[in-house]
């Protein structure tokens, strides 16, 4: 248990394909988000996994179990909504018991079942058996809301409402933890020491977590491995050093992080370097390509800008001459937009005390490591 | 897997179920009566699929289909003013309605006019009293015998102030019981208007009555229109004043289609009256529906608006007292009813002539069956309103069933005694023999009331967010468990703010009652009825007020339940 796999997964609604194709592979213990703009089937894909939706085609596994006619109920993987789905009538002791409630009572035989039916209906009406007691204090205190415990859902913070969800989904001790958008209905500072706190549970429990983002700097910082999504397809799975160093399509360059795309054709070789030429430049590349026409991928901190005549050109290479469009002072950095010929590109320069900037419209010079331009 | 599948099977069935019952006790019974329009005779589809005899007389009988009935309509003089007067009815009342309310809408919606909360207060009353013990009311008081007749003839009167047995009295009683319904969306027509546009109005030079009636009024048009088609249908459908005030030589549709039924047995002409009732209620139901939804100029603007209300004293003071004037009327009617209610007697005296609860201990000695029976058929349609409103609004809010929605929605536009009358033609006979019984009584009920309780279950179950019935899946509970646990506790509030009102609209239900009620089965509204026709008048008093205070004291629980869960 603990590793899903989804082969060839693929989700027709009413003609409409949110899904083609999709597969994953992840391991037991891996924290995997699935990342991509709105619409890109990722959140599908989570519903299928989690049972909600039936897959028009494709075979989802949990472990070793083929579980695509599994009900929901059954499947034991832990959802975390992106609205919490918190039950309003429950305070959060009520709300973090739920599934216990429900193990006893598919545990317990027709007698048996009715306290259970009771106090899930109102608390007054049955106590909690010691080990159910004991347990959800003991998740309450994990994620630090052992003080909450009976105070109605609605009187939480958006920040300790999610922590609710979290521990109401671990307490079922899931195979596999889903957890879709959860960060999303929450302001910028609570959602940097949420990222920490989930992290830190995860590695913890090391339980499999899917983690469904539409925010690549999110998924980059928490997850172990990601899976690119767009229109219903994944274009790339990789970890995040993966994805941001070797992006294989423009696609991905620039959702993961901000990339500068140049087209151009190789027009030749030279002591191992490929030579590329577009409109507006000649560039050498460490890179190979079987095909002549490519895009050249350079990120915006991997291009040098200087005053023309200010650095001997033969020590460096691939120099492009350009304009200053606009520079944008950013604290530690100077992002210049920057036209060369029909490109417009986007250069990170560190600022240096005491050093001008470039203003608009002067003459530039770039520079780009060969190392630095990724041919895909 | 067999978990999952069973309950899917459970809900199919639950569902078809539904459709069956208001195929057979909704629709079948008004494809009857249409037929019946055309062959003049019963038709007995449910018994023509069971009984090959009964199938091949159905056969025969269609055989003589003719449209005689629907020339009827154009020859038959009675008929004909029976439409006549109907739409003419309708139609006027709900004019005066309209003018006569407009004031008050105005000053409730616009001004900071005295006594607003007092007014609105005295609005709810004509919503409490069925028609038919208003229509009693108003004899008491301007009947030969009654004490605004007194007050008349002491001003130096001839006659009657206004005759109670006649059109007019009909009108009365309609516009002062009926303005309720056409206030509250007038009061909402007249905030549209924004006081900036008057202002600016103002500023661009104009007087403030310029202002009124080429601003503030056109804004409000589509909602007065909507208001009085609201009107029309509910005047149109109205059985109870007309039964009890429409004379001998005043044809009204739903007086004259119970007589061609209760008296006549004429299956024939109370189908085409019924065919009639249903194609106008529907039209104009259909017209309001038409107006609400399109031109709605409030949604022009995005901005929140910021109401400025009128002070001006002379306005603000003119305007309460017109409003209190009128909203008093039914004030006064009631308690006509309860003066006379413990009356030894009352003459043509302005006050009775001596008190007594003689009249209610003798409806608690011999008419506590029917207090009883009221409440049984109340709770019985209660109950199974709960159950289908509750599936119903599951399936219209999960799985987007517009065709049941659409369904459940029928019955508002047909009118009671119309709905009767289908329903008794159709079960008077094998194989479903159902005529005279209270289930019968109880199904007429729950269908008739069922719009307005699916409503408020529907409303809350919009709120519960899917999300939440699945993370109880997702956490173990198979559906089942889910509706129990989850959203059956939250559905809770809704479902009993529902219920009230059916049980409250059950009580004050007269067409039904009247047409399919057997004898040992009689409700209070019946009951009232016939004390009525009998000329005990001070035991149907005593019996109206009984009825009243229940439906007041249920408004109360039912306003604080509605209150709770806000």
């Amino acid at each position: 248990m603990g590793s899903v796999k989804v082969s060839q997964l693929t989700k027709e609604f009413s003609g409409v394909l949110a899904l083609k194709n999709v597969s994953l592979d992840i391991k037991e213990g891996e924290f995997f988000a699935l990342l991509g703009p709105s619409g890109c089937g990722k959140t599908t894909t989570m519903r299928c996994i989690a049972g909600f939706e039936q897959p028009t085609s494709g075979i989802i596994q949990l472990g070793e179990t083929e579980v695509n006619h599994i009900p929901p109920n059954r499947r034991n993987c832990g959802m975390v909504f992106q609205s919490y789905a918190l039950f309003p009538h429950m305070n959060v002791f009520d709300n973090v018991a739920y599934s216990l409630n429900i193990k006893q009572l598919n545990a317990s035989n027709l007698v048996a079942k009715l306290p259970v039916y009771l106090r899930l209906l109102n608390r007054k009406l049955g106590n909690y058996p010691k080990y159910i007691e004991q347990k959800v204090m003991e998740i309450l205190e994990y994620v630090e809301l052992d003080q909450y415990a009976m105070r109605l859902t609605s009187e939480l913070s958006g920040g300790q409402q999610q922590r609710v969800a979290l521990a109401r989904s671990l307490l079922m001790e899931p195979a596999v933890l889903l957890m879709d958008e959860p960060l999303s209905n929450l302001d910028q500072k609570l959602r940097h020491s949420m990222r920490n706190t989930i992290r830190r549970i995860q590695q913890d429990l090391g339980i499999t977590t899917i983690f469904v983002t539409h925010d690549q700097e999110e998924a980059m910082s928490m997850a172990d491995r990601v899976a690119v999504m767009d229109s219903g397809e994944v274009k790339q799975i990789g970890t995040p050093i993966e994805l941001y160093s070797r992006p294989s399509t423009p696609f991905i360059a620039n959702f993961v992080g901000t990339s500068n795309v140049l087209k151009g054709s190789v027009i030749g070789q030279e002591n191992g370097f490929s030579i590329i030429k577009g409109k507006g430049f000649i560039l050498k590349s460490t890179n190979h390509a079987d095909q002549t026409e490519v895009n050249l991928i350079v990120r915006p901190e991997n291009i040098k800008a200087f005053k023309p005549g200010t650095i001997n050109e033969d020590k460096l290479t691939n120099i492009i001459d350009g304009t200053v469009l606009v520079s944008t002072y950013l604290g530690s950095i100077v992002r210049y937009d920057i036209k060369v010929d029909e490109y417009q590109l986007v250069v990170d320069t560190t600022f240096v005390p005491g050093e001008a900037i470039l203003t608009e419209g002067e003459k530039v010079q770039l520079s780009i490591d060969p190392e630095r331009v990724l041919i895909i | 897997m067999k978990n999952w599948l069973s309950s899917f099977n459970g809900l199919s069935v639950v569902k078809i179920l539904i459709y069956v019952f208001f195929g057979v006790f909704l629709l079948l019974p008004l494809i009857s009566v249409f037929l019946v329009s055309f062959t003049s005779e019963p038709i007995n589809l449910l018994g023509s699929i069971a009984d090959p005899n009964i199938l091949s007389s159905t056969i025969e009988k269609f055989k003589n289909v003719s449209f005689a009935n629907y020339e009827k309509i154009f020859t038959n003089l009675t008929y004909l003013s029976a439409v006549k007067n109907s739409l003419g009815l309708a139609i006027l009342v709900s004019l005066i309605v309209i003018v006569m309310c407009i004031p008050i809408a105005y000053g409730i919606a616009r001004t900071k006019m005295p006594f607003k909360k007092t007014i609105a207060a005295l609005c709810t009353i004509p919503l409490i009293v069925p028609t038919f013990i208003s229509a009693y009311a108003i004899i008491i008081m301007f009947g030969r015998a009654g004490w605004v007749t007194y007050i008349y003839q002491s001003l130096g009167g001839e006659g009657m102030l206004l005759d109670p047995y006649s059109m007019a009295g009909i009108v009365l009683v309609q516009v002062f019981f009926f303005f309720p319904y056409a206030l509250w969306p007038m009061v909402a027509a007249f905030k549209v208007s924004d006081i900036s546009l008057e202002e600016a109005s103002l500023n661009l030079g104009a007087k403030n009555w310029f202002t009124f009636i080429f601003v503030t009024f056109p804004l409000a048009i589509p909602g007065l229109i909507s208001s009085a088609l609201l009107i029309f249908t509910v005047s149109f459908s109205d059985f109870g004043t007309p039964i009890i005030l429409a004379p001998k030589d005043l044809n009204l549709l739903v007086v004259e289609a119970y007589r061609e039924i209760a008296g006549f047995f004429n299956w024939g002409g109370a189908a085409i009256l019924t065919v009639i009732m249903v194609l106008v209620a529907a039209f104009f139901f259909w017209l309001q529906h038409l107006f609400t939804k399109g031109k709605n100029y409030g949604s022009v603007s995005g901005k929140p608006k910021q109401q400025k209300l009128n002070d001006t004293k002379w306005l603000t003071r003119t305007l309460s007292g017109y409003s209190l004037i009128l909203v008093i009327v039914p004030l006064l009617a009631m308690l006509s009813i309860v003066l006379q209610s413990v009356a030894t007697t009352w003459g043509s005296n302005p006050l009775p002539n001596g008190y007594t609860f003689a009249h209610y201990q003798t409806i608690f000695t011999s008419s506590l069956g029917n207090i009883q029976n009221s409440i049984i058929l109340a709770l019985g349609a209660l109950v199974l309103s709960v159950v289908i409103a509750t599936f119903v609004s599951y399936f219209v809010v999960r799985q987007n069933s517009s065709r049941l929605d659409f369904m459940t929605s029928i019955p508002l536009v047909v009118p009671g005694i119309a709905f009767g009358i289908a329903l008794i033609q159709t079960f008077n006979t094998a194989p479903l023999h159902l005529t005279g019984t209270a289930l019968l009584l109880i199904v007429a009920y729950t269908i008739r009331r069922l719009p307005y309780m699916v409503r408020s279950t529907m409303g809350t179950m919009r709120a519960i967010k899917q999300d939440i019935e699945e993370a109880a899946i997702n956490l173990g509970a198979t559906p089942l468990t889910a509706a129990i646990t989850i959203i059956g506790p939250l559905m809770l509030p809704g479902i009993a703010a529902g219920s009230i009102l059916v049980f409250i609209t059950v009580i004050k239900e007269t067409s039904i009652s009247i047409l399919l009620a057997p004898a040992d089965w009689a409700p209070m509204s019946l009951a009232i009825f016939q004390n009525i026709l009998r000329g005990e008048y001070y035991t149907a008093a005593a019996m109206s007020v009984v009825l009243v205070v229940i439906v007041l004291i249920l408004q109360a629980v039912g306003n604080r339940i509605s209150k709770n869960q806000l």
